[in-house]
């Protein structure tokens, strides 16, 4: 079966900066599919190269089979795409902005008037039909601009980090609306920089950074290609000074990669986020050395792997605020 | 990898042309939702029908007491200096008429039309409209259709103000159809200028600026450009072999005060009256220099002195409306060619961008 996206060596330069070096996509039908990378990454960059809106340096990219550098009229036929900043007519109506586009795609005029019904139906924004654009809050313009991407029933959904910038009820309203597309058997390519976001609903994810996939797969597959270093959350009892000192300790281990301070408000007062690469009995090893060397461990787990530090993990960098 | 897929396209497809023209219509549906909606548009142009009709309406005032004084003693018969008096008023109404709307026109189609590309930027609205299948042709000619639709509803508007001279006299039907034509001219010609600053520039702002920038350079530029030739070249040429001294006078086919200013010879007697006559001295003596019967309402004045390399009338404002016109097609297949995604096109290269390829535009808040 032809996959929906599919591109192969895409690298864009702009001047001496690489912005993206090299990536490698397939995405099959009805996959919702993740590019998760810090700001700067390249997603979108390479969410313009696939929406036709930028020419890649060198590679090929392909929608539907089709190339999107030879045949880019083709390929607009057959995406819909929400960037990830973007304005709206203030001065229409929500159905005439909708009829607009609809007009774009050539939708024939006896279907504009039920489809346009359908889908603000589909982005729970029946009730505003005839509200001027301009009336919209953040969260039914950012579902407005994604019903104008399914006018013309796409195959493959570009939205360039749809969530960005809405309160978190909006944030689930938009999940379940993506859900439901899903449902629908449209293919979406989604971005964020926040991964959590789009675990949860993602068949697929690229963490991207530095124009470069650094690890692809399920979410699943991408937790256990990290396995091999786990994450140790260890809770002792004392003061800045026994922090210090446990700190100090820890960093001598060969075996631990990292060791992250915790502050916490109410005792046990220390604990410390470790990235440890070891077996299980070296785990016990260093439990074992640690209250031999007078550190009063109250706690010693092994946390699981959130998609959070999967990112930190894979990126090598703080992730920001997912409320920022 | 093969082109055919389960999600084919609808199986038929209109023609291009067909396409195309459906394309401009979808541009001009949605800028007119937007445009004549509310009070806008109706204000406009009833400020400016309303400015024509009280210019008109003091031009009667002014010159009909003048006209009167011009025209007695020059004929006994009472009808003779009825018919008289009344076609000076309206030669002096028909003047001034065309001289403003040819002023008008030159500074509100390139209003209209200045922001058209760049607004869709400013607004962020640009990348969702290069994503859809219209092509930037559609978009460029769906744009300047409905700006220039708009202005050409105003210049038509004001032919019943125009054609209170056929009442006076002085000019007639043909003279009328002269001035608006070149009234339309203008109009598709700076209102192209605008589309096409437009789309080179990235801020409406700019676009405007080198739109008006333009428009005084054809108008005042090439006026003075062309004097200052015509005097430099007759020093070489002191016996007028060639007209004009062998300047190009070409030079004046994009000025179409030029245009005007010969629509408006016709009707005036040489030299212009006092009314027009610095406009002459501005932009040619010779638009004018044509024999006529003297000119009464500039009887007091000392008379023209007499100008060599005079053209018939009428020589000017067929040439610098179809000039004006093909400088119109020039610049909107420019804009065309400016509008298509970066796809391909030069300015991708040129546009200032973040690592993470967002233009620095779409980073601001």
């Amino acid at each position: 079966m032809t996959p929906i996206v599919e591109t192969r060596g895409l690298v864009k330069r702009y001047d001496d900066d690489l912005a993206v070096a090299g990536i490698d996509l397939l995405v099959g039908p009805g996959e919702i599919y993740g590019l998760v990378g810090p700001n700067g990454a390249g997603k979108t960059t390479t969410m313009r190269i696939l929406a036709t809106l930028l020419a890649p340096t060198a590679g090929e990219a392909y929608v539907t089979g089709i190339p999107v550098i030879a045949d880019p009229n083709e390929v607009r036929r057959r995406i819909g795409y929400m960037p990830d900043f973007y304005g709206v007519y203030d001065d229409l109506r929500v159905w005439e902005y909708l009829d607009f586009f609809a007009r774009c795609y050539g939708v024939p005029a006896n279907r504009r008037g039920p489809m346009i019904g359908e889908l603000l139906e589909i982005v729970d924004l029946g009730t505003k039909r005839d509200a001027y654009v301009e009336s919209l809050s953040r969260g039914m313009r950012q579902r407005l601009c994604l019903a104008h991407t399914l006018v013309h029933d796409p195959a493959l959904l570009i939205l360039d980090e749809p969530a960005s910038g809405l309160d978190p009820r909006a944030r689930v309203e938009m999940r379940e609306i993506l859900r439901e597309l899903r449902g629908m058997g449209k293919t979406i390519l989604v971005s964020s920089h926040i991964l959590p976001e789009l675990g949860e609903m993602c068949t697929g994810v690229a963490i991207i950074d530095h124009g470069r996939v650094l690890r692809s797969g399920t979410i699943a597959e991408i937790e256990r290609s990290l396995r091999a270093s786990a994450l140790l959350r260890i809770e002792l009892l004392g003061d800045a000074t026994d922090r210090d000192r446990a700190t100090e300790w820890l960093g001598n281990e060969p075996a631990v990669a990292d060791v992250l301070p915790v502050e916490l408000d109410e005792p046990p007062a220390i604990r410390l986020d470790v990235s440890f690469d070891g077996p299980a009995d070296a785990q016990a090893d260093l439990l074992r050395r640690m209250i031999e060397s007078g550190h009063r461990v109250v706690g010693f787990s092994q946390a699981t792997t959130d998609l959070e530090e999967i990112f930190l993990k894979v990126t090598g960098q703080d992730v920001e605020d997912p409320a920022a | 990898m093969t082109a055919t897929t389960a999600h084919a396209p609808a199986p038929t497809r209109p023609s291009p042309a067909r396409e195309f023209l459906a394309a401009v219509v979808t541009i001009m549906v949605k800028e007119l939702r937007s445009r004549m909606r509310g009070r806008r548009a109706f204000v406009v142009l009833t400020v400016y029908l309303g400015l024509l009709a009280f210019i008109a309406y003091a031009m009667y005032l002014v010159v009909s007491p003048l006209a009167r004084d011009a025209a007695v003693g020059g004929f006994d018969q009472p009808g003779f200096q009825q018919a008289n008096v009344s076609s000076l008023i309206g030669m002096a109404i028909f003047s001034v008429l065309s001289i403003l709307q040819v002023v008008l026109v030159s500074v509100i189609a390139p209003a209209f039309t200045a922001g058209q590309i760049s607004l869709e930027r400013e607004k962020q609205t640009f990348d969702l409209l290069v994503t859809t299948p219209l092509r930037p042709g559609a978009i460029v000619i769906g744009k300047l259709a409905t700006a220039l639709a708009f202005v050409v509803l105003m210049i038509l508007a004001a032919i019943p103000i125009s054609a209170i001279v056929l009442m006076y006299g002085g000019a007639e039907v043909v003279d009328i159809v002269r001035q608006q034509l070149v009234l339309l001219a203008t109009a598709i010609g700076f209102g192209s200028v605008g589309i096409f600053a437009s789309a080179l520039m990235k801020r409406t702002q700019a676009a405007t600026v080198v739109t008006y920038c333009a428009v005084i350079g054809a108008i005042l530029g090439s006026a003075m450009l062309f004097s200052f030739w015509q005097t430099v070249a007759r020093a070489d040429d002191p016996l007028g072999l060639q007209p004009n001294g062998g300047a190009p006078e070409q030079i004046r086919f994009v000025n179409p005060m030029v245009a005007m200013l010969d629509v408006v010879a016709h009707v005036e007697p040489a030299g212009g009256t006092q009314l027009t006559r610095p406009l002459y001295q501005l932009f040619g003596a010779d638009l004018s220099a044509f024999p006529q019967p003297d000119a009464p309402l500039g009887r007091d004045e000392p008379a023209p002195a007499p100008v060599l390399d005079t053209r018939a009338a009428g020589y000017w404002w067929p040439r610098v409306s179809l000039s004006l016109i093909g400088v119109a097609a020039l610049l909107t297949v420019g804009a065309m060619r400016l509008v298509v995604p970066a796809q391909g096109g030069w300015r991708s290269r040129r546009r200032p961008t973040t690592p993470s390829g967002a233009t620095i535009e779409d980073q601001e808040p």
